[in-house]
C-alpha cells in the first residue's frame, strides 16, 4: 500500500469583488439627486402686515386703492365693478401705471374659497403691482 | 523612397478615477438632503402662475384641508392654538417662513383665522404653496 501524499493545498486569498462599486455609488448618487428634486417648494410670498398698533397703520387715500372682492358665490369684482379673472392682470396693471402709489386691496369673503383668492392674487402678482395686501371681508 | 509609416498611439480617456469623483458627490449630495419628516394632510394645491421657489429650510408647513383641520408638524391644532405653536417656532428661527399648504377648496375663513394667529406670534413671511399652472386649466 502506497503511502499518499499529503498535499498541500493553496489557498488563495479572499476578495471582494470591487469592479461594481462606482455603479452602485453612481445609482446611490442619482438617487440623491433626484429625491430633493421631486420636493420642490414653489408658492407665492407674501409679507403679511404687523400687528395692528399706531405706528404700524398706514393711512392710504381711497383714490390710491384698488379693491379686488372675492365674494362668497366665487363672482369677483374691481372697486365695485365686475370683473372676469382673465381681465384682472390688464386691468391692475393699467391702474399701476397711471399711478405708482396704488395698493391692491385683495378682500375675500370667509366662504369663498381659497383657490380664488390665490387665482387673484396670482393675476395680482403678474400684473406688476408692487403693494398690495389681503383682507377678509367681515360678515 | 519608401515613407517610413509613423505609428499611431491610441488616444483614450482615464476613467479610473471615476468611481472616486462618483462617491465624492455621493457624499456632498448625502450630506446636503433635507427630507422632509412631516406627512401634513391631503391637499390638492391652487394653481399659479407667478410661483416662486422658496427656501425649504427655513419654512415650517401649516396643512389645512377642505375640511377645515389644520395640521402642524403632524399635529392637529385649532385656529386659536396656531398663535401659541408658532411663537415657539419663531423663538428658535427668526427668519422663519411660513407655507400654507392648502386645498384651493377651504373656505378662506380658516385661511384668514390662521394668518391672524400667525401675525400676533410675529410669523409675517408666509408662502402659499401652489402648483404649476397648465395652460388652458382653471385654478
Amino acid at each position: 500500500m502506497g503511502i499518499l501524499a499529503k498535499r498541500k493545498r493553496k489557498r488563495g486569498m479572499g476578495e471582494i469583488p470591487m469592479s461594481s462599486t462606482s455603479d452602485v455609488a453612481f445609482l446611490l448618487l442619482i438617487f440623491f439627486i433626484v429625491m430633493p428634486m421631486k420636493q420642490d417648494e414653489v408658492g407665492i410670498s407674501l409679507l403679511l402686515p404687523a400687528k395692528k398698533t399706531e405706528q404700524t397703520t398706514v393711512r392710504v387715500r381711497q383714490s390710491n386703492v384698488a379693491t379686488i372682492r372675492v365674494h362668497r358665490d366665487h363672482h369677483l369684482t374691481l372697486d365695485g365693478v365686475t370683473i372676469a379673472l382673465s381681465a384682472i392682470r390688464d386691468a391692475i396693471r393699467e391702474r399701476w401705471e397711471a399711478n405708482e402709489q396704488t395698493v391692491v386691496i385683495l378682500e375675500t369673503h370667509p366662504d369663498a374659497d381659497y383657490g380664488w383668492m390665490i387665482a387673484c392674487l396670482d393675476e395680482v402678482k403678474l400684473s406688476g403691482a408692487r403693494k398690495f395686501t389681503l383682507k377678509t371681508t367681515k360678515i | 523612397m519608401a515613407f517610413q509609416r509613423t505609428t499611431k498611439k491610441e488616444t483614450y480617456i482615464p476613467t479610473s478615477s471615476m468611481g472616486d469623483i462618483a462617491f465624492l458627490l455621493l457624499v456632498f449630495f448625502m450630506v446636503t438632503v433635507v427630507f422632509t419628516e412631516e406627512t401634513g394632510l391631503v391637499v390638492k394645491l391652487p394653481r399659479a402662475e407667478a410661483g416662486e421657489e422658496g427656501i425649504r429650510e427655513l419654512i415650517s408647513n401649516i396643512y389645512i384641508n377642505d375640511a377645515g383641520k389644520i395640521s402642524i408638524d403632524d399635529m392637529i391644532v385649532r385656529p386659536e392654538d396656531v398663535a401659541a405653536v408658532m411663537s415657539q417656532k419663531v423663538a428658535s428661527n427668526p427668519f422663519l417662513i411660513v407655507a400654507f399648504k392648502t386645498d384651493k377648496y377651504t373656505p378662506y375663513g380658516i385661511v384668514s383665522d390662521v394668518m391672524e394667529g400667525l401675525k400676533e406670534a410675529n410669523a409675517v413671511k408666509v408662502f402659499f404653496n401652489t402648483d404649476m399652472e397648465l395652460p388652458g386649466v382653471a385654478f
